[in-house]
């Protein structure tokens, strides 16, 4: 389990995603050919940290794993570079959470491997005040 | 020993804090254990259960690079006793976060002043020319024993520094430091157990008033300061009552002390705490003005120091969150949330 | 090599339920005996098996060969086929195509899935494996999240009501009622879906399709392979897979069900049909908001407006395109691999004039549609009268 998302440790850390050297349009999660020009000239680029929620739902039931966090509130969100972006959003009273919310990247634990296992940490969002 | 001071003297260059957003009333606490009261600070900050000292640490030490505007680290040194790994140190974490891999990492513990300390061997090897800059961070998410007096007040939160060598945009520079030690048990925590043990009135004058005042008396004989010379005083708070009392013993004031107390509001945050109560202070303070901080971690030891603020600090107002901005963005929480947050319930 | 006609000689299907007592290959055993007994040779070409999650579910693999063994067919070719919830769909494609080259004259495809071994918590997790483990499941997304976020945008941005959406499981239940192998047989009213548990903010506990066990299959036959009267059955016209952008939140449109509307188009003109020729539909409503946004990708509804319409009555039993005859997936059941399969049955029930009392009258063509994914994959056939 722990390899898998190791190897992606910087995207999750750091946000890298990709930018298409041809058009310049980015992407996260990384993409193997550009969405807009078709073009394989990809290299990574870290993406910007602020957004705004696009649409969002509140999940009471997670994924195992999951549950200690329940409701979950994900959200489609609009990096400021246009990237779009699948997160939870975390600390953040429930009238904040709207279409339209300004948001920022924060880190936090992503996934636990029981008590013996690794911690996998990575991006979620908050809404900016 | 006497005085720790490097030829090339060593700068505060960038600082970041982080409290956690939740926080728990002590009132709460007392409801549960002794049917109503409250302890001795009204609340205290609370780390959510996706949280620990890696992602708090990280999250600090980017706002204090953002600050320092350098581009690569010598040292990543995080002190702290809530490690969420007992083997795999957390510093690496926070150096893959920043990108930092031509690095020295390491965690340090030495219950709360593990972040001070961090700061003392940071400064050691910029003045001694071995590197341009590092990173020395205080951060816990300190575990209280449901029940004990100490839940009132363990707390989670930090700060970051990045020490580096004194250049025009530094924003304080780190003149001197002295430690005092002993083999003090007045707080522990044997290896395999969750919670620490500890003594109670034995805490007070033979732990944190002895070692407190023999680190800050060293400073003052060996570099002439005397209390009046500084504008602050920061020191570890266990509690809102500890500080007050050393202070005030030491000859200083409550207008010396106050920006830098902090405990009150999010209680002790450990390894953070000290360097929380700095970050607080260098947020108002002036060029010019002298600093005394002074920790205290059990087992027991202090490290004092005497921190000058330079004009650089100008240039650092607006850029990050202030302290004062993370006490005020919160919310409050109950003992339940609280227990399940911190995963403090049985399954 | 000139294209030979396919049919769909015979099927088999077993009850959608929590089949505690049978096993992932007493299923596919069961639906394959029925659809075989309608069939005079010996033994199919080939057995293509639909499946999404064996591996999890039942820590098993190897279902072709399996089955194949199973039936007492061993030595007939024999595979899986996987493509999430479009496993059935994406099965019958292969057969469907395999029999009209001619490489093989009759082909058994079977849809199987067992979900009710598994906890609640794990069937999400199996099912979650449709969408990237590396950027969805990572954030503890299941898929009713990724279509709870998808409903909501389609109800912000497209002005849809919490009634209006309701109105596509009230058909559902309403022709599940007279469905022999329907898992769920109760009407609902709009009232029953607005009051049930919320599941992902704004979809339901009655938005979304239940979990079950089944299994169905299908006996395809070309006239060479063929060994029944024509009457008893349906001729297969035309089928297309497409695929849209793996997560649904990377497209440029959330709302566009590009597989769905490349099938779609695809299957049509393969059947050489106009979409208004078809008299009946058997759409993939996963969840509510899936149903309505597949019937917009085909055109029968404007944007924004198939809930509106399903609420005036257009896709009725009685209309001039009744939807899910047998329940769809919200009422029929959804046991996810085999669900492409149990669309094509029903369709085939319809075609011959063998759906009893939830029989559409005077319908020549009828449509399916199995969708992996949040319209990641989709899979469309069209079926006509074979005499």
């Amino acid at each position: 389990m722990s390899i898998q998302y190791w190897r992606i440790r910087d995207r999750y850390y750091r946000l890298i995603g990709s930018r298409c050297s041809d058009c310049g349009d980015e992407f996260f999660p990384p993409v193997y050919r550009c969405k807009g020009c078709g073009s394989e000239h990809i290299e990574d680029k870290e993406m910007p940290k602020t957004g705004k929620i696009m649409t969002y739902t509140v999940l009471h039931e997670p994924l195992p794993g999951f549950e200690a966090q329940a409701p979950l509130y994900l959200a489609v969100v609009r990096l400021d570079n246009g990237a779009r972006i699948l997160t939870q959003i975390v600390d953040s009273p429930e009238d904040s959470v709207k279409t339209g919310s300004k948001v920022r990247a924060t880190i936090r634990r992503a996934m636990v491997d029981g008590d013996s296992g690794q911690i996998i940490y990575g991006y979620k969002f908050i809404v900016s005040s | 020993m006497h005085l720790m001071q490097s030829k090339e003297r060593a700068a505060i260059l960038g600082y970041g804090a982080y409290i956690p957003f939740y926080r728990l009333p002590t009132t709460e606490i007392a409801r549960v254990w002794k049917g109503g009261g409250s302890g001795p600070n009204l609340e205290k900050a609370v780390a959510a259960a996706d949280e620990d000292t890696v992602t708090m640490a990280i999250e600090a030490a980017r706002q204090a690079m953002n600050m320092a505007r350098v581009d690569s680290l010598g040292a990543v040194f995080v002190g702290t006793e809530s490690k969420p790994y007992a083997v795999k140190p957390t510093s690496t974490i926070v150096a893959q976060a920043l990108g930092q891999h031509n690095t020295l990492a390491a965690d340090l513990e030495f219950a709360c002043k593990a972040g001070t300390e961090a700061m003392q061997v940071i400064t050691g090897l910029v003045g001694s020319g071995m590197i341009n800059a590092g990173l020395a961070i205080g951060m816990d998410t300190a575990q209280g024993r449901p029940g004990d007096d100490l839940e009132y007040t363990a707390a989670s939160g930090g700060a970051a520094f990045v020490i580096g060598k004194r250049s025009k945009d530094a924003i304080a520079v780190i003149d001197c430091s002295t430690s005092y030690v002993s083999d003090t048990g007045d707080f522990w925590r044997r290896a395999h157990e969750r919670y620490p043990r500890h003594l109670s009135r034995f805490t007070g004058e033979p732990a944190y008033f002895h070692h407190i005042e023999s680190s800050v008396t060293i400073l003052f004989k060996e570099t002439g300061h005397k209390p009046s010379d500084f504008r602050y005083a920061v020191f570890h708070q266990p509690n809102p009552r500890f500080p007050v009392e050393v202070a005030t013993r030491l000859g200083f004031t409550m207008e010396q002390i106050k920006t830098g107390l902090l405990n009150p509001m999010i209680g002790n945050t450990y390894a953070g705490s000290s360097p929380i109560g700095l970050a607080a202070v260098l947020d108002e303070a002036k060029p010019g003005d002298k600093i005394l901080l002074a920790s205290f971690g059990s087992g027991a030891g202090s490290d004092a120091f005497c921190i000058d603020v330079l004009g650089g600090i100008a240039r650092t107002r607006g850029m990050n969150p202030t302290v004062k901005s993370m006490l005020e963005r919160n919310t409050k929480i109950d003992y339940s949330t609280y227990s399940k947050f911190r995963d403090k319930l049985e399954k | 090599m000139p294209r030979s006609k396919v049919y769909v000689n015979s099927v088999g299907m077993t009850t959608i339920a929590d089949h505690w007592e049978s096993s992932i290959l007493d299923l596919a055993v069961e639906a394959s005996r029925s659809a075989l007994k309608g069939f005079g040779k010996k033994s199919p070409d080939q057995i293509i098996v639909g499946n999404m999650f064996s591996a999890v579910g039942a820590h098993q693999e190897h279902l072709g060969a399996m089955l194949a063994d199973g039936l007492g067919l061993s030595g007939v070719p024999a595979f899986k086929v996987e493509s999430a919830c479009s496993s059935g769909g994406s099965a019958f494609n292969v057969g469907y195509n395999l029999v009209r080259s001619g490489a093989i004259d009759s082909a058994l495809v079977v849809g199987v899935e067992k979900m009710r071994d598994l906890e609640p918590e794990d069937v999400s997790q199996a099912l979650a494996m449709a969408e990237s483990a590396e950027y969805t499941q990572f954030v503890g997304a299941t898929f009713a999240a990724l279509n709870g976020l998808l409903a909501r945008y389609y109800m912000e941005q497209m002005d849809v009501s919490r009634d209006e959406l309701s109105s596509i499981p009230v058909i559902d239940h309403a022709n599940a009622v007279t469905a022999a192998h329907a898992q769920f047989r109760k009407a609902i009213t709009p009232e029953v879906v607005s009051r049930s548990a919320m599941i992902s903010d704004p979809l339901r506990l009655f938005d979304c399709a239940p979990v079950g066990d089944g299994a169905a299959a299908i006996l395809l036959v070309n006239d060479r392979g063929a060994s029944g009267n024509k009457g008893k059955m349906a001729e297969v016209l035309g089928g297309k897979i497409a695929t849209n952008d793996f997560s649904l939140y990377e497209r440029e449109d959330m709302l566009d069900f590009k597989s769905t509307r490349l099938a779609f188009r695809g299957a049509l003109a393969e059947a050489g049909l106009a979409p208004a020729r078809i008299g009946l539909a058997e759409l993939h409503d996963a969840f509510s908001v899936v149903g309505a946004l597949s019937l917009e990708a085909m055109g029968y509804s404007k944007r924004g407006h198939a809930p509106k319409d399903a609420k005036a009555g257009k896709y009725d039993r009685g209309s001039e395109l009744p939807i899910n005859t047998f329940g769809g997936l919200k009422a029929r059941g959804h046991p996810v691999g085999a669900t492409g399969v149990y669309q094509i049955a029903e369709v085939y029930l319809q075609l011959t004039d063998q759906a009893g009392k939830n029989q559409v009258e005077g319908a020549d063509y009828g449509l399916t549609q199995n969708i992996g994914g949040v319209d990641t994959t989709a899979a469309v056939h069209v079926f006509g009268r074979a005499s």
